[in-house]
């Protein structure tokens, strides 16, 4: 699940990357984290910022996870901690499946769209 | 403010969203389970930014109830009206003609320099005293949080708040029960309280509040309330004050508080009221 753990450095995120975009992005990016295995909010974070989006903070994450949750894309449950106060899992739905094969489509034509629209600005 | 406070206005923040049983306490447990994993030297206040914001996205994103509706602006339905007020004292101008109208839901933040008649025109607003030029209307029983007086040193809270509760139409059961309750939101308890002269002016400050909101008035008026009030204690009072206006009541506020300023509906700023130029004789 882990697939993180040996890389020695994660890739540091582009200085100027807005969060507004970030934002943007955040839910489906959760949606494909969770798709490999269930995982808690702390380690959703940190493969998100391990995958180069920087540090999320929790304060955009659980309403995040809120949300989807919310929509029946994912289901959470707790799972005791070693001492600690457990950590609430969370688990893709079959419907969160069908949403994350939606965005996929969706945002390769997005990005492909706002792609060639810059580069036509560009040799403008 | 420690994890442990932090933690703690979250629930509390939660609570006034709305926000019921497991979800709340699993939101904060959340939170909690967050902190543990982080890096040591991780500061709630950093890793989830303030507690009321982080309640504002999280019950949004929960869809429980919320906190704020706009104010309903559109009906022509109004609390309290003021026309062109003015007021002076022994011949030098307090106020100079200032209008407002305030609706259901709405809170009117006033600020001004010191001597630009905020306290004046909330005098005038609640009908402690008449204005000299204009006219005020209230359509609404009216809850008044003065800075100072308005006790009797010789009663008990409980007692005050009976006398308060019983002229807004509830029973003396019913007002203990509602003074107590909103007490405990303060961060007091009401039952067994000395008598008013042996309390600190900081819980006369509480009583005050109290009194304002039992028997649920629907206009709220507070004149710069959080006088000798501890910060904790002064934020649960405008928790309290936005959940009341939530809920239909209006209020006019003076305040210099950044954030009482942020989530005002409206603020309305007063500028010294001058002598009309030909009091001084050097008109045309």
């Amino acid at each position: 699940m882990n697939a993180d753990a040996g890389r020695p450095t994660p890739p540091a995120p582009p200085a100027d990357l807005s969060r507004e975009w970030i934002r943007g992005v955040l839910e489906p990016c959760l949606l494909a984290l969770v798709a490999t295995g269930d995982s808690y909010g702390y380690e959703l974070a940190s493969r998100l910022a391990a995958a180069g989006l920087g540090p999320v903070p929790g304060g955009s994450l659980y309403p995040a996870l809120t949300r989807l949750e919310k929509q029946g894309l994912v289901s959470s449950r707790w799972r005791a901690g070693d001492g600690g106060p457990g950590r609430r899992y969370y688990r893709l739905t079959a419907a969160g499946q069908r949403q994350l094969a939606t965005d996929i489509e969706r945002w390769d034509s997005f990005a492909a769209t706002v792609a060639g629209l810059l580069r036509q600005g560009a040799t403008a | 403010m420690n994890d442990a406070d932090w933690l703690a206005a979250l629930d509390h923040e939660l609570a006034l969203r709305g926000m019921t049983g497991s979800d709340r306490a699993e939101a904060v447990l959340e939170a909690e389970a967050h902190l543990a994993d982080s890096e040591p030297g991780a500061v709630a206040r950093e890793l989830f930014g303030p507690p009321d914001r982080y309640a504002d996205d999280l019950a949004q994103a929960s869809g429980a109830p919320g906190r704020r509706r706009p104010p309903d602006g559109t009906t022509g339905a109004w609390l309290l009206q003021a026309d062109r007020v003015t007021r002076s004292y022994r011949g030098r101008p307090a106020l100079s003609p200032t209008s407002l109208t305030v609706a259901p839901g709405q809170v009117v933040a006033l600020v001004g320099p010191n001597g630009a008649g905020k306290s004046t025109l909330l005098r005038l607003l609640a009908g402690l005293e008449p204005p000299d030029g204009g006219t005020v209307s209230r359509r609404a029983a009216t809850g008044w949080v003065p800075q100072s007086g308005g006790l009797d040193p010789f009663l008990r809270p409980v007692e005050h708040v009976e006398l308060f509760g019983v002229a807004r139409g509830l029973s003396r059961a019913d007002a203990r029960r509602q003074g107590e309750r909103l007490a405990r939101h303060l961060g007091w308890e009401l039952t067994g309280a000395p008598v008013v002269g042996r309390l600190s002016g900081g819980t006369a400050q509480k009583l005050r509040m109290v009194l304002a909101l039992v028997g649920t008035p629907r206009l709220i008026l507070a004149d710069e309330p959080y006088q000798g009030l501890d910060t904790d204690s002064t934020r649960r009072f405008w928790e309290l004050l936005w959940s009341v206006c939530e809920d239909g009541a209006g209020a006019v506020v003076s305040s210099h508080d950044p954030e009482v300023l942020r989530r005002a509906d409206t603020v309305l700023e007063l500028q010294p009221a001058v002598e009309p130029a030909g009091a001084q004789g050097v008109g045309r």
